[in-house]
């Protein structure tokens, strides 16, 4: 904590617009991050049911960081057996690797309220580059939303290891998109 | 032979439907027993590929049995006193019955465990239902109690068939025949 007010103390003193930097936080109950794999090419949809997200914008509204912290073990596909089997060692391994983080500080404007978060996602005891791409939609001062979609490779986390790794059955490529609501966080001051 | 049924013989296209049907219910059922029996793996999928493959072929042929059905004649049915005649009836109309339940509460439980279907791999079936733990279990408990009744009218209906034919020497069995 003390280093962080030393911090602030010294930005401020160099003039940085620390002030007019705007943190948004992701509503739970309006926010959604969905997965699909694929079966014999047909989607299985899934949720993580927990996660949250943290953005923080600067003065100009423009992304300074993004963060998200998913619960893997809220992964829900609709079905218990399957929930279940998704836990193994061979999958997520939840009971190792219970969370995932996606932090960037990385941005790049594609126009129209489009914007490519390059960040590094810590997933299964892996870290690697992936490109986000998001719609970022301020609909007052105080609420906002992310929406997007992305395609992983399970492959590059060891997601479906052993038989499953060939992405015969279930394919290789998983489909992620969500629609994060957002309201304004509370200055802490 | 004629492709439609008589009053005393069953034409070739409700027997080639009969015997062709019996095949796959044969292999059906080993299938269902064995592919539950795995533990998930990309076998077990596999075989339950050819399950609800070879599953939902028993259900359009079946079909096509009853609209054949309806359509024609059937072979009358053989003098013998009346309880064997309602016994043989009855097992015919459930073995019917089951072979509408066993296929869609198969697709049910299918559904409802959020498995897509892709017969043969190459058909896709729509899901009849959403993802939902208690329909699933509840379409698989009817799903297994189907297979259990099934295997007991089998015993009855071929033990029936081995009777006409071996003990009573009449041609019941034959008239079912090539
Ligand atoms: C070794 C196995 C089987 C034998 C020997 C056998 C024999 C027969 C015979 C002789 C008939 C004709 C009865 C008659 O003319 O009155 C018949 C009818 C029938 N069989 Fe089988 N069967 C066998 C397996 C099966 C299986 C596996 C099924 C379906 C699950 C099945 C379903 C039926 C049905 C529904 C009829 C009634 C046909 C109608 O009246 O439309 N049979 N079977
Ligand atoms: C046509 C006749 C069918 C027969 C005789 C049959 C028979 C069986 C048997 C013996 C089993 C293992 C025992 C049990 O758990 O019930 C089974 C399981 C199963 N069958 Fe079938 N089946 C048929 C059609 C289908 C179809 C068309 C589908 C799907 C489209 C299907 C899906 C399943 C599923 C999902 C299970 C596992 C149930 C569970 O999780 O407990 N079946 N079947």
């Amino acid at each position: 904590m003390k280093t962080i007010s030393y911090a602030a103390a010294l930005l401020c003193l160099l003039g940085f617009p620390v002030a007019s930097a705007t943190d948004w936080q992701s509503d739970p109950a309006n926010s959604h991050l969905n997965f699909a794999p694929s079966y014999e090419g047909m989607p299985i949809n899934g949720a993580f049911k927990e996660f949250s997200t943290s953005y923080q914008t600067d003065s100009q509204g423009q992304p300074n960081r993004l963060i998200v912290n998913i619960a893997i073990t809220s992964a829900d596909m609709g079905n218990s057996d399957l929930n279940e089997a998704i836990g193994a060692i061979d999958w997520f391994n939840i009971s190792d690797f219970p969370e995932a983080q996606f932090i960037s500080e990385e941005f790049s404007d594609s126009g129209k309220e489009t914007f490519l978060a390059r960040g590094t996602l810590q997933l299964k005891g892996f870290k690697k580059i992936v490109t986000v791409p998001f719609r970022w939609q301020v609909l007052s001062d105080s609420s906002a939303s992310m929406t997007g979609e992305l395609v992983l490779s399970r492959s590059d986390f060891s997601i479906g290891s052993g038989e499953w790794a060939s992405g015969e059955q279930i394919g290789v490529a998983v489909k992620v998109w969500f629609d994060v609501a957002f309201t304004t966080k509370k200055p802490n001051l | 032979m004629d492709m439609s049924n008589t009053s005393e013989q069953w034409g070739w296209l409700s027997k080639i439907l009969h015997w062709l049907t019996a095949v796959l219910i044969f292999i059906q059922i080993p299938l269902g027993f064995y592919a539950e029996s795995l533990k998930l793996s990309p076998l077990k999928m596999d075989i339950f590929v050819w399950h609800k493959s070879v599953g939902m072929l028993v259900f359009l042929l079946l079909i096509l049995r009853l609209l054949w059905r309806i359509k024609g004649t059937i072979p009358d049915t053989v003098n013998a006193s009346r309880i064997p005649q309602y016994l043989a009836q009855g097992a015919h109309y459930l073995l019917y019955g089951l072979m509408i339940l066993l296929p869609i509460s198969g697709w049910i439980t299918s559904s409802a465990a959020n498995i897509p279907i892709k017969l043969f791999w190459l058909i896709p079936l729509p899901a009849l239902v959403g993802p939902d733990d208690a329909v699933k279990s509840l379409a698989a408990e009817v799903h297994e109690i189907s297979v259990c009744v099934l295997l007991a009218v089998l015993v009855l209906h071929i033990g029936a068939a081995l009777r006409h034919h071996l003990l009573l020497r009449d041609n019941i069995l034959k008239r079912m025949w090539f």
